[in-house]
């Protein structure tokens, strides 16, 4: 057992290793997804591929857990110099989504692999239907670009010409992609050296006994959190908008149970594998890293400076069945995962939320919202594709302080762009950017309020794409007495006569003179709203975070130029209708009116009908029961009776194992 | 006799370096601050020069002086009410900043509280645009309205940022100017005139930090002024900058966001001097007092400048000296964690209530008490007398520590020590791996309080194998502020293509900018020497989102040498990235001149070096790599130019002590540097 103090050292030699290769990651690449998205991961791995040091300050949130042990079993016959890929969301569950490209490089100490370097770069496009190779309505992995199975990219330090040929040929931006992935090989090489440093300055023995001692220190934290977190089962569900393009809510589902120092997330319940690029590939790996997203923020939050590493998932075990949103068989379609990620994220969140109710925060606004904009200058004459600002929304309401405003919570990551080098470089304008007046949930300490941002655009047929929105329907939740918050919107012209609301819809073609206005979900509220301060609800009103009817209305605060009337406001609370709310979320009244019809019980039928029917009928089956309820008046036509009408309308339906009749 | 003062005000000690020129006598001085009344140790160290070291005030001609008045006003958030007046639907541009945050693995993150309520921002009508036409006018009668009611809620002043004012600052100049017609009483900064420069927040939040700390920086220097003439100073004070140049009282009165980081600047501005004196190129500087570790490179002989550089929790957009800091110092606190694990810092005893072994009321266990164990302190007086080390009180705190990790007292000590050190290491990578060098073509400069005693350490962690220890590392930023020029930077955001047809607006520009810094040096400064400019561009790649600066030849713009400035930005690219885009289309976004009126040149002259083998004071007894070992004790002041002696060994001197384990061999040099190398291991 390596000594505790040699430990610490190695822990801060092995995150100096990581942060000096995202440095020079950082420093080499040529795309804006990693100068300026910062979407990339570096880490460092033990010779069973896991990930020991990730970097704290630089990239993406996702990966610490990530182990890269299936990929690497594929790629044989591994020599000095070599460097593995792999961008195939199917083989063995490493990437993700096609633009995001692994690469690992064995460390070899005396003939022996002792370690790997590895990281993953977000290519701005790997060819297939679309630009960027990424849209909601692709349906199969075929669509989504040009796939490589983990091979060797390099040999003896040397790249495979015909790889990057074969790659050049094939995507839109073939510079960024090989620039990036140049830079990434020289992360690598960086990572190499700094390990072989190590080895020197601790000794092999010392290092493989420390990256023993660093993953189980890892799990030794992450243990003693949830020995801290009450045993029992934690059930939650939440909802993306919609499944498919103008398609019906997907449910995401989790039963947490916590034992002492071990948890086990079963997402069982969770809605069929869509006929969309929403799903999330995770070959039902119980630890699979994208499972665990929500977890590794829960663990950070609950244990400040907690050491990330692949330690953390050992007491964790997920379930999600073959066949599912969660673990989608192949070839389903994965580019979009990352707006699901978004309701893993918050599904977690709830469920822990539940557990431990004093140390978590509401929901945050969850909607990672990318807009893109593609355009004429007319000046210059030529066509503008340009990223604009990130759309993201507020933190939850804290246990002990507002949530931040438009940002915070899992969507910190993300950077926005000056509006003046956007207007600059984009014959764009941006009438405003700024937050949302009463976004956010209303509670004893109030949500992070919304991002809302609106330009107008001069050329016609002007293109504009809004990734990953979501949260039109469902609202960010708010917890004990806090309220939800306020939802997402796109909106052509707002105000004029002619304004059209674009709902959750991703996409908006826009004429001279349109104004789009996009803007995210709030944070939820926290606490009950009675309880908050009547100084800082007119601090709020002040600082326009609220409105003053919001004031009385949510708060019951009566302001009277700009001042609290306290006896207004005493008058007005104490006549609440119906005292306290005793309930743990407030969902809002969309989610509220969606579960009297789709009640835990009617969607647990639901799930019953469909995973006993074969993977490839689930979704239209799904489809198909949506409409029929709808029709038949909703919470009046039991599930089993709508699946009935469409068993006599599509025979074909193969016969289900469990009867039908059980399911209510 | 004509003396130079320089003065620079840290946490704990106020450090004076006095420097007569013909004679080249050097002085130098600690005061205890006193937080409560930052005039008086200002007065006392005038006073105790004159009295110990003769030294007239009447015959100072020269008083430069670094404090940290301003940027304790942002960390203390002490600084002035302000409101601000910006385009209206983007009144949230300051809270948004650029949304990434730190810490951003916990779902608690949140950006600092601003340092203006959003409540006192106020939008205006009227909107210029990126070409610099107006796309709506501005209602100069919407702010009589906006003046009222920031005075309501107690405005001391006001800050204009409004959208491409770095292109067209006719709204904010018009603004600006009504507001000193309607309220001549509260003061009105403009960004345009703070730093004109592309990138609202970034401009707005530089704008912002000099309203905030204006009428604290102003007072100060008021103070400063009337308590000179109290004592019959002729010398006009001069105001270190975070750019490690010099401006006049008058002006830090106004600009004084440009002293904010004056004192880290002035630290790496000496250590430069130092490093050109002894001779060395490329240094990383190691500056570590009570509460953080400041670290900065020297490459070439030249400090590195950055923007962006952190002002308590905000980002300070004009150009400074590169500093990175972490939060080790010599009052960092120890801690064994729930699942036994050493932990060190970033808790910090400060100077209040201090180490342990200072008997100040310290409980917990610091690195000083660590060194004070293992013997490395604490075996002379420290701090001209002001302070004592108590070994007993470090041995009580470390002991607890001990305990809980069943390990000696010593061993403990020692694996402080290597923590500390390790958590250096990781900041040493990040700013190597951001500038791409190699340290092996390095020397480590240590100075500050704490510098010298872990130099050699983190020497050895980073593995570097030149250390230089300078005489007097105590006074490193006072002499700073001594040896530096009166230094402007002036900026204007061009934002075109690289290409012939931007030369026209590029020589129009230069010509304004070499205006603008000579006006500031001749009228402003009242230099009359001869001026050096320095020119150089931010320039990127089109369709990249960030600017390199690129030093640029004046004659290249005037001859019209495009060609010329494009090689220098792909090579420039090429050096800083690792590739370059020979065909790719290049912007230049800003162009730079960086106004310099030098002073006289302070030079020292070097003391002949005779090899000598210097005498011991003390064999003291240290803990060192596991066992407690007998080692010599030099002092300081008794090592001459030309002696010779190796590690493991111990240097006390006044202000600091310079711990040197195994493997290490020095020489004394003629300016009376230490320096330190590590010997290859004899076969």
């Amino acid at each position: 057992m390596i000594d505790v103090v040699t430990l610490q050292v190695l822990a801060n030699h092995s995150r100096a290793a990581s942060e000096n290769m995202a440095r020079t990651l950082f420093r080499t690449a040529h795309s804006a997804f990693v100068k300026e998205t910062q979407d990339f991961t570096v880490m460092l791995l033990d010779p069973a591929g896991r990930t020991f040091a990730v970097p704290l300050d630089l990239g993406a949130t996702w990966y610490p857990g990530l182990t890269y042990d299936r990929a690497i079993a594929m790629v044989e016959d591994y020599r000095p110099g070599d460097v593995a890929f792999t961008n195939d969301p199917y083989s063995g569950y490493l990437a993700t989504h096609a633009p995001d490209t692994h690469l690992w490089k064995p460390i070899f100490h005396a003939g022996k692999i002792i370690a790997y370097a590895a990281g993953h770069i977000h290519n701005t496009d790997m060819g297939g239907a679309v630009p960027a190779s990424l849209s909601r309505s692709l349906t199969e992995i075929y669509q989504e670009g040009l796939r490589f199975a983990p091979m060797k990219l390099l040999r003896d330090g040397v790249f495979d010409d015909q790889i990057l040929s074969i790659m050049a040929t094939n995507v839109r931006k073939p510079d960024l992609n090989i620039g990036d992935i140049k830079a990434l090989v020289g992360a690598l090489n960086t990572g190499e050296r700094k390990v072989l440093a190590m080895v020197e300055k601790f000794g092999l023995a010392a290092f493989e006994d420390g990256l023993k001692g660093l993953l189980d220190y890892a799990e030794a934290q992450a243990r003693s959190v949830l020995s801290d977190i009450p045993d029992g089962r934690y059930v939650f569900s939440d909802y993306a908008d919609e499944d498919s393009i103008e398609g019906n809510p997907c449910r995401l589902h989790l039963t947490l149970t916590i034992d002492k120092d071990e948890a086990v997330l079963d997402f069982t319940g969770s809605d069929p594998q869509l006929a969309s690029s929403l799903n999330v590939p995770t070959g039902g790996d119980p630890r699979h890293t994208l499972l665990l997203v929500g977890v590794y923020y829960v663990l950070s939050t609950l244990k400040p400076g907690i050491l990330l590493n692949q330690g953390l998932t050992r007491p964790f075990t997920c379930i999600a069945p073959e066949g599912t949103v969660l673990n989608p068989q192949f070839p389903a379609a994965v580019g979009m995962r990352s707006l699901t990620c978004a309701r893993l994220r918050s599904v977690i969140f709830g469920a822990f939320s539940q557990a431990v109710p004093e140390r978590m925060p509401a929901a945050p606004a969850g909607n990672n919202c990318i807009v893109n904009v593609m355009t004429t200058d007319e000046r210059r004459k030529r066509t503008i594709i340009a990223a604009v600002n990130p759309v993201v929304g507020g933190g939850g309401a804290m246990p002990h302080r507002d949530g931040t405003n438009g940002s915070g919570a899992d969507a910190a990551y993300l950077k926005n762009t000056p509006i003046e080098i956007t207007e600059a470089e984009t014959p764009i304008q941006f009438v405003r950017y700024g937050l949302k007046p009463d976004s956010g949930g209303a509670g004893r300490w109030r949500g992070g309020l919304a991002t809302e941002m609106a330009f107008k655009v001069f050329a016609p047929d002007s293109r504009i794409t809004a990734r990953n929105r979501d949260r039109s329907l469902f609202r960010p939740w708010g917890v004990l007495g806090g309220r939800a918050a306020g939802l997402s919107d796109m909106v052509v012209n707002p105000g004029e006569p002619h304004e059209r609301r674009l709902g959750n819809t991703d996409i908006a073609v826009l004429q001279p003179g349109d104004v789009l206005s996009i803007h995210s979900a709030g944070g939820g509220g926290r606490g009950d709203p009675y309880d908050r301060e009547p100084w800082r609800v007119a601090l709020d009103v002040a600082r326009g975070y609220i409105g003053e009817q919001a004031a009385r209305d949510d708060y019951g605060v009566v302001i009277r130029n700009g001042l609290v009337d306290e006896a207004a406001s005493q008058a007005l609370r104490a006549q609440r209708a119906g005292g306290r709310t005793t309930a743990h979320f407030h969902f809002g009244p969309e989610r509220d009116s969606f579960e009297q019809s789709w009640t835990m019980d009617a969607y647990e039928a639901l799930t019953q009908i469909l995973m006993a029917l074969p993977v490839h009928w689930r979704f239209f089956v799904k489809t198909e029961i949506f409409a029929a309820r709808r029709q038949g008046g909703g919470a009046a036509m039991p599930v089993g009776e709508a699946f009935e009408i469409i068993r006599r309308r599509f025979p074909q339906i193969p016969p289900i194992t469990a009867p039908a009749s059980s399911a209510r | 006799m004509s003396w130079k003062i320089g003065v620079d005000i840290g946490g704990t000690f106020i450090d004076f370096c006095a420097l007569e020129q013909k004679t080249q006598r050097l002085v130098t001085l600690k005061v205890l601050t006193t937080p409560d009344d930052p005039g008086r140790e200002l007065l006392a160290g005038i006073d105790r020069l004159a009295e110990r070291e003769g030294i007239a005030p009447e015959a100072v001609d020269t008083f430069v002086h670094g404090t940290t008045v301003g940027i304790n006003t942002v960390i203390q958030r002490k600084g002035a009410r302000l409101a601000m007046i910006t385009n209206r639907g983007f009144e949230d541009v300051v809270e948004l900043a650029r949304l990434r945050l730190p810490d951003m693995y916990s779902l608690f993150c949140s950006q600092p509280d601003p340092l203006i309520s959003r409540d006192m921002i106020f939008g205006i009508s009227g909107r210029m645009l990126a070409d610099g036409g107006e796309g709506a006018p501005i209602d100069l009668s919407e702010l009589p309205a906006i003046v009222e009611a920031a005075r309501a809620k107690g405005a001391e002043g006001f800050v204009v940022a409004l959208l491409h004012s770095y292109v067209a600052p006719a709204h904010e100049r018009a603004v600006r100017s009504e507001l000193r017609r309607l309220a001549p009483d509260l003061f009105a900064f403009a960004s345009c005139d703070v730093w004109p420069v592309i990138r609202e927040y970034e401009r707005s939040v530089t704008t912002i930090l000099n309203g905030y700390v204006h009428p604290r920086v102003a007072r100060y220097v008021d103070g400063l002024e009337a308590a000179l003439a109290t004592r019959k100073v002729p010398a006009r004070p001069l105001l270190t900058k975070s750019n490690g140049g010099l401006m006049n009282a008058a002006e830090g009165k106004t600009a004084c966001v440009n002293m904010l980081l004056s004192g880290t600047a002035s630290g790496v501005i000496g250590a430069a001097y130092l490093a050109r004196q002894a001779g060395i190129k490329n240094v990383l500087t190691l500056d570590i007092g009570g509460t953080s570790a400041d670290l900065a490179l020297i490459i070439d002989g030249e400090p590195q400048f950055g923007t962006g550089e952190p002002v308590g929790e905000f980002p300070l957009y004009i150009p400074s000296v590169s500093v990175s800091s972490i939060g080790i110092g010599g009052g960092s606190i120890a801690q064994v964690d729930e699942f036994g694990v050493l932990k060190v810092g970033p808790q910090s005893a400060g100077s209040v209530p201090g180490p342990a072994c200072y008997g100040r009321g310290g409980q917990d266990a610091t690195i000083t008490d660590a060194m004070a164990v293992l013997g490395h302190i604490g075996q002379l007086p420290m701090a001209y007398g002001q302070l004592t080390v108590d070994r007993e009180r470090a041995n009580a705190a470390v002991g607890l520590l001990a305990q809980r990790l069943g390990k000696s007292l010593e061993d403990t000590a020692e694996s402080i020590l290597r923590i500390a050190v390790s958590e250096m290491f990781v900041e040493v990578e990040k700013l190597v791996s951001r500038h791409g060098v190699d340290l092996a073509d390095f020397t480590l400069m240590p100075f500050g309080g704490g510098g010298p005693m872990l130099g050699c350490f983190l020497a050895k962690e980073i593995g570097v194998s030149r250390i230089v220890a300078p005489r007097r590392p105590g006074v490193v930023s006072a002499l700073g502020g001594l040896v530096a020029d009166l230094k402007g930077d002036f900026i204007r955001t061009v934002l075109c293509p690289c290409d012939d047809e931007a030369l026209a607006g590029l020589r129009g520009h230069l010509h304004d900018l070499t205006a603008e810094g000579e006006a500031w040096l001749r009228d402003g400064q009242g230099f009359e020497g001869s001026i050096r400019t320095v020119l150089s561009a931010d320039m990127r790649y089109a369709g990249q989102s960030f600017e390199i600066e690129v030093a640029l030849e004046r004659d290249w713009i005037v001859r019209g040498d495009i060609a010329a400035i494009r090689r220098a930005y792909h090579h420039r690219h090429l050096s800083v990235y690792d590739f370059d885009d020979p065909a790719g289309a290049i912007e230049v976004v800003n162009l730079r001149l960086v106004a310099i009126g030098e002073g006289d040149r302070v030079s020292f002259a070097a003391v002949p070096q005779i090899p000598n083998v210097p005498e011991p004071a003390l064999s003291v007894e240290i803990h060192l790599d596991g066992a407690a070992r007998p080692v010599p004790l030099y002092r300081r002041e008794a090592l001459d130019a030309g002696a010779c002696f190796s590690g493991p060994a111990i240097v006390a001197q006044e202000d600091t002590t310079l711990a040197i384990p195994f493997g290490f061999a020095a020489h004394v040099d003629g300016f009376l540097n230490i320096h330190l190398e590590v010997q290859e291991p004899t076969e």
